[in-house]
């Protein structure tokens, strides 16, 4: 009944443009993770591996701005075009999350303690599949938005992976703290974790924001 | 010189069009449509509203003010013409509207000082009725049959404007809302049909002000006896430019001192969603326009706004509903018209000696 704008379409193109170059940065941070959780992995390996992913990220923000500027054509109405910002640069977040942790891995020359390495690298997994079905969700809020306002169960199963990501961060969490090492290292440790788990936390919460967007936009 | 006297019931015009813009508040507040564009559209059919129908409605309002001894008969016309006192009548004619105008908005401003919605149309009848129980004989059994019909009427309208409008939302908002609401495909087209909601809704609701409020604050200047005698007995004798008068004073104060209204009524209620936003303007509208042509008795654009608002909450759930707001509106609604009755009852026992 309503069609779509030339304008409102570029914003589209351009946001789902920008979510594949988080998923790409997401790809290479999990290659990145996996070399970093393998013993024996050479730091040249680790550091071009990081690379890569600072490469996704900043192909991210580029996308990011060209998605912005592509609003100045009075696509959208204001508060919409409030929470598409909203939501892309809370997405960029997530490119800029695995940014640092890889350049951290890397400045510390830091290794991952080999009984945590498989849950790390489970978290990492499921905030992959997470990302994915968020980039679904973002994909049906745009093309089928009368279909979302009616079901958006798909929001609750972003957050559903987030409660996984949690129960395996508190797990480790406790795990770390009872290691025999350096009051420092348990410290250090614990605030890789935090910040690995922090990338499901930044998913969930876009999801919140667009259940928002979806109830303040209900007849 | 005696037109001076037109100002009492522009300053009403003025006072109601920055008030009455809250109706479009939502549309401002949620930046669905720019201030200054919103100001534009409503000023043109405001006054589009008042120069077409807006004369329908100053029938009803004239024969109340005539039977309350605000306005002059035609009988009082002819004798005027015979005595030769056209002038002196013409004069008085204008000065009592000026002073009904002038309780009115005194009236609606204190109230509105106190932040209870007020109706501007309620003052007005509350001090047209105010003028006549000092000067039309209410003991007498004639007076009273032939003024109890027309104050029941305006009376009946305060509640059943509220109800209809209400009734009217509450289908639009669960009928026409979900309709639309099916047939979104994407999120661009939820905003098209916001935006094109809102400026649909600003036009009729507008109009709806031009052809019923325009009446209100002219009304009184209005000499219906003209086409009959040729002899100006009040200042205005055109029908069509009694309302576009009106309907310009209304423009004027949508487009000078509308903005801090709009935006506090606006963000008020901005916990209806968008949609019904625009929803509950077009049963405003729909509402007072049809109401006024029916009835062909000028009705209250706040009275209907509260109504639908209401009808569109309801919607939801009763639970939804802020139920204590009613009180406020219920004090307002009888503080109104009582308040500005009180005033023009006291102004015609201070002025007995000229007017009398």
């Amino acid at each position: 009944m309503f069609t779509k704008s030339t304008k409102t379409n570029t914003v589209h193109i351009l946001l789902l443009e920008q979510l594949r170059d988080v998923e790409s940065c997401l790809l290479y941070f999990e290659s990145f993770m996996r070399a970093a959780c393998t013993e024996g992995t050479v730091h040249e390996t680790l550091k071009s591996l990081a690379v890569n992913v600072g490469d996704a990220e900043a192909k991210a923000d580029i996308s990011l701005r060209k998605m912005i500027d592509s609003l100045q054509g009075h696509a959208y109405l204001p508060s919409t075009r409030e929470d598409i910002i909203s939501v892309a640069t809370r997405c960029d977040k997530i490119a800029n999350a695995c940014e640092g942790i890889a350049n951290h891995v890397v400045y510390q020359h830091f290794s991952f303690p080999t009984q945590f390495t498989d849950d790390l690298l489970e978290i990492v997994s499921i905030t992959h599949n997470q990302f994915e079905v968020l980039e679904k969700a973002i994909t049906r809020l745009f093309t089928n938005f009368g279909d979302m306002l009616k079901d958006h169960s798909i929001l609750d199963e972003i957050r559903d992976f987030e409660s996984k990501v949690d129960k395996i961060e508190h797990k480790l969490n406790e795990q770390i703290y009872a290691l025999d090492i350096e009051l420092a290292a348990r410290m250090q440790l614990a605030k890789y974790l935090e910040s690995l788990c922090d990338i499901s936390d930044t998913i969930e919460n876009i999801a919140d924001k667009m259940q928002i967007m979806l109830i303040t936009r209900k007849a | 010189m005696i037109y001076l006297l037109l100002a009492a019931g522009l300053f009403m015009g003025w006072s109601l069009g920055s008030n009455d813009a809250c109706t479009f508040g939502t549309a401002v507040a949620t930046r669905v449509v720019r201030y200054r564009t919103a100001v534009i559209i409503i000023a043109v059919f405001v006054i589009v509203g008042a120069f077409t129908l807006g004369p329908n409605n100053i029938g009803k309002l004239a024969e109340l003010a005539t039977s309350n001894e605000v306005m002059a008969s035609s009988d009082s016309v002819h004798s005027a013409i015979e005595n030769g006192t056209v002038a002196e009548l013409r004069f008085k004619s204008g000065l009592k509207a000026a002073i009904i105008f002038i309780c009115a908005g005194l009236t609606v401003f204190g109230i509105n000082f106190l932040k209870f919605p007020v109706s501007s149309n309620q003052a007005i009848t509350g001090a047209i009725i105010g003028w006549g129980l000092f000067y039309a004989d209410y003991s007498n059994p004639d007076v009273l049959s032939t003024n109890l019909p027309k104050i029941g009427a305006f009376v009946a309208t305060w509640v059943l404007n509220p109800l209809i409008a209400g009734i009217v939302s509450f289908i639009l908002v669960g009928t026409v809302g979900k309709f639309l609401e099916k047939r979104l495909s994407t999120l661009g087209s939820y905003d098209m049909l916001i935006k094109t909601g809102y400026i649909i809704a600003i036009v009729l609701g507008s109009l709806s002000i031009g052809i019923n409020s325009s009446a209100n604050v002219t009304a009184l200047y209005f000499d219906y006896a003209y086409s009959e005698t040729g002899v100006a007995a009040n200042l205005l004798t055109s029908p069509v430019l009694t309302a576009g008068i009106g309907g310009i004073a209304i423009a004027l104060g949508v487009l000078t001192y509308s903005k801090k209204v709009m935006m506090t009524v606006g963000g008020n209620i901005a916990n209806i969603s968008q949609m019904d936003g625009f929803l509950v303007i077009i049963a405003m509208a729909l509402t007072v326009v049809i109401m006024g042509n029916v009835l062909g008795i000028p009705v209250s654009n706040t009275q209907a706004t509260v109504g639908a608002v209401l009808g569109a909450g309801l919607t939801r759930g009763a639970k939804q509903v802020n139920f204590g707001v009613l009180k406020s509106i219920g004090i307002a609604w009888v503080a109104s018209p009582t308040i500005a009755g009180l005033l023009a009852y006291a102004v015609a026992f201070f002025t007995q000696s000229f007017f009398g």
